[in-house]
């Protein structure tokens, strides 16, 4: 019988929790507060990301994910990875679900790698906010050093893993 | 705490957005159902293997959120980082920020209170790359993509912010010589 990691860190989140509860009980009411907004903006996002996932599954051959982002392809397919990073509008928390899932489907480490850090990075639905504090050129360096830099990553990761 | 400040309009906008989630994933669900019969079923046993394999790690990381978010505020982070100078600076730029959690919504501002607060460009710049590192997210990244994964990425995720403040403030610095704030916007 598989160990069930998930109670583990419920253990470990328990612990934590009473420990900060014994410090500080008030400082402990927002951090549960803080938990509860961030369930209620996260979980509907998995929600999409888990249908569209499903939909992927269902209607893309896995042939397609492939030739598209596995490792047979190299460094195309952590540029392709990138890409499709770049363009996801998600909760970083849906990030690794759906980075699971392509891996799953077929991509390489690389791919899996160059997606989930752009994704993080390199968001198309953050770029007017960058430009509005820092400026187009700050912008236009940390993203475009970001997606380069990501790419060295996936190449150490193919490598490696 | 930023939400409480917000009042209950951020709340009722949290739950709105919520909803639209939720309608727009049936909606799409409904639609592969329509499509075909088959379909309609693996995106069901998708959501339902991935939810089913995801909730007690996602509790317990919305846990640990909460409590890093009172007990290590991004603000005392990016007190810290604005103060330190240097290559230590550039070290710490490049991995605290792994356990500030919230999104490059929420880091944009605090890296230009941190630029503000006279920390060098390269620190600012390591700062939202070493965030990338996403530290209380781990498990999920375990489940989803194995230990190997999580752990060289969080190992590699510190030079790559090194990399990052050096080689951005080289160009940055490099392009705007001569000018007022390197880096900044125009104002």
């Amino acid at each position: 019988m598989k160990l069930d990691v998930g109670n583990i860190y419920l253990l470990i989140a328990a612990g934590l929790l009473i420990a900060s509860l014994i410090k500080d009980p008030a400082k402990t009411k927002r951090a549960l507060a803080v938990t509860g907004n961030v369930a209620l903006t996260v979980l509907p996002v998995l929600l999409l990301i888990f249908v569209l996932m499903g939909v992927i599954e269902a209607f893309v051959p896995r042939q397609t994910i492939v030739s598209l982002l596995g490792s047979g392809r190299g460094v195309f397919s952590i540029i392709i990875g990138e890409l499709l990073g770049s363009f996801a509008l998600f909760q970083p928390a849906a990030v690794f679900p759906f980075a699971g899932f392509l891996r799953k489907s077929g991509a390489g480490y690389g791919a899996a790698l160059g997606f989930v850090m752009s994704a993080m990075l390199i968001g198309l639905s953050t770029l007017p906010l960058e430009i509005q504090t820092f400026g187009g050129r700050f912008t236009l360096t940390r993203n475009l050093l970001s997606f380069l830099l990501i790419l060295a990553l996936g190449v150490i990761f193919m490598v490696v893993l | 705490m930023n939400e409480k400040n917000k009042g209950p309009g951020t709340m009722a906008k949290t739950v709105r957005t919520a909803i639209i989630y939720v309608l727009v994933s049936l909606a799409i669900w409904g639609a592969a159902a329509l499509l075909s019969q088959s379909g309609g079923k693996v995106v069901t046993h998708a959501v339902y293997d991935t939810f089913a394999k995801v909730i007690k790690i996602a509790v317990a990381v919305f846990v640990v959120i909460g409590l890093i978010q009172v007990w290590l505020t991004p603000q005392q982070v990016s007190r810290v980082l604005g103060k330190q100078a240097g290559w230590k600076g550039l070290l710490l730029a490049s991995s605290v920020p792994m356990l500030v959690g919230g999104s490059l919504f929420m880091i944009f501002p605090l890296m230009k209170t941190l630029r503000e607060k006279g920390a060098r460009i390269a620190a600012v710049l390591a700062f939202v790359s070493a965030w990338s590192g996403k530290a209380p997210l781990l498990p999920l990244e375990i489940e989803f993509l194995g230990w190997r994964f999580a752990v060289l990425r969080i190992v590699l995720v510190v030079p790559f912010a090194i990399a990052c403040g050096v080689l951005g403030e080289l160009i940055l610095e490099g392009v705007v010589r001569g000018r007022r704030g390197p880096g900044m916007a125009e104002k």
